[in-house]
C-alpha cells in the first residue's frame, strides 16, 4: 500500500453537511487541501454524482470526478470524510464519504479493501462509527 | 433478452466511466469471488469496451452508451455496486453452471 494515498489530513471525523453536494465539495476540499487535486476537480465530482450516484452502499459514498478530468488529478489520493448526523444521498443515508482523485491505479488496493469492508457489515459499522484517524487508517491502508 | 451460458463465459468487462470508483470496486470483487474459475474480469472505460469481453457488466445509468459502444454484445446492468442481485446471478451461474440473461 502506499503510504502518500491517504494523507491523515484528509480524515475529517466529525464534519456535517445539508445536502449531497454540500458534502462532496467537502470531500472535492480536502482533496485540494493537501495538494491531490486542482479546483475545477471538485465541479467534476458534482457533475458525476449528477450523471450516477457514487453511492456504494453500508451507509458509504464514494464521490469522484470524470474521465474528463483526470487533467486536474495531481496525484492519486484519497479522503475520508464522515457526517455522523447523516446526508440525504438521492434517498439514501450516507454517513461516510470516500473521496476519490486517481490518474492511475495507485488507488485499487485500497478501493478493493472498503469493498471487503462494505461486504462485512460490522467492519462497515466499524469504519462509519470511527472516531480516531488512526482508526480509520488502520482499516483502510 | 438472449441468454449467455455461463460456460462461454471467459472474459468479464466491468464497464464505467471515469473508472476510478466504483467499478473498480466491483472488478476487485468479482475476481475475488471468481477466482480460480478461471474466468478473467477487467475494468475498462464504456467507449472502450475489448472485442473478446464475452459479458459486459455496466451500471444501468450507463447501459445505453456500453449498447452503443459494444453492439450486441451480452450486457448485465446492475444498479448497486455492491450486492446487486444481478451480479449475485451472474457470479453463481459461473460457478455452478447455467445461463445468463444478457
Amino acid at each position: 500500500m502506499r503510504d502518500d494515498l491517504l494523507d491523515p489530513r484528509a480524515v475529517l471525523l466529525h464534519e456535517s453537511a445539508p445536502d449531497r453536494d454540500a458534502a462532496i465539495r467537502r470531500c472535492g476540499r480536502a482533496l485540494v487541501e493537501v495538494g491531490a487535486v486542482a479546483e475545477p476537480y471538485v465541479e467534476a465530482m458534482l457533475d458525476r454524482e449528477r450523471t450516477i450516484s457514487t453511492y456504494v452502499g453500508e451507509e458509504v459514498a464514494i464521490p469522484h470526478g470524470t474521465a474528463a478530468s483526470k487533467e486536474d488529478v495531481k496525484r492519486d489520493a484519497i479522503c475520508v470524510v464522515r457526517f455522523p448526523g447523516g446526508v440525504d444521498w438521492d434517498g439514501e443515508r450516507v454517513t461516510l464519504c470516500v473521496g476519490i482523485a486517481a490518474k492511475g491505479d495507485g488507488h485499487v488496493p485500497l478501493l478493493a479493501e472498503l469493498a471487503e469492508i462494505l461486504l462485512d457489515p460490522d467492519r462497515a459499522r466499524t469504519l462509519r462509527e470511527a472516531t480516531q484517524v488512526s482508526q480509520i487508517m488502520k482499516e483502510l491502508t | 433478452m438472449a441468454g449467455i451460458d455461463s460456460k462461454d463465459i471467459h472474459k468479464i468487462i466491468v464497464a464505467c466511466d471515469a473508472g476510478m470508483g466504483s467499478s473498480v470496486m466491483l472488478a476487485s470483487t468479482l475476481k475475488k469471488q471468481l477466482k480460480g474459475t478461471g474466468v478473467t474480469v477487467e475494468h475498462t472505460p464504456v467507449d472502450s469496451i475489448p472485442a473478446d469481453a464475452d459479458v459486459v457488466l455496466c451500471h444501468s445509468g450507463l447501459a445505453a452508451r456500453a449498447r452503443a459502444a459494444a453492439p450486441g454484445k451480452p450486457l448485465v446492468a446492475f444498479q448497486i455496486f455492491l450486492g446487486d442481485p444481478a451480479v449475485t446471478k451472474l457470479v453463481d451461474a459461473i460457478k455452478n453452471g447455467g445461463t445468463v440473461d444478457a
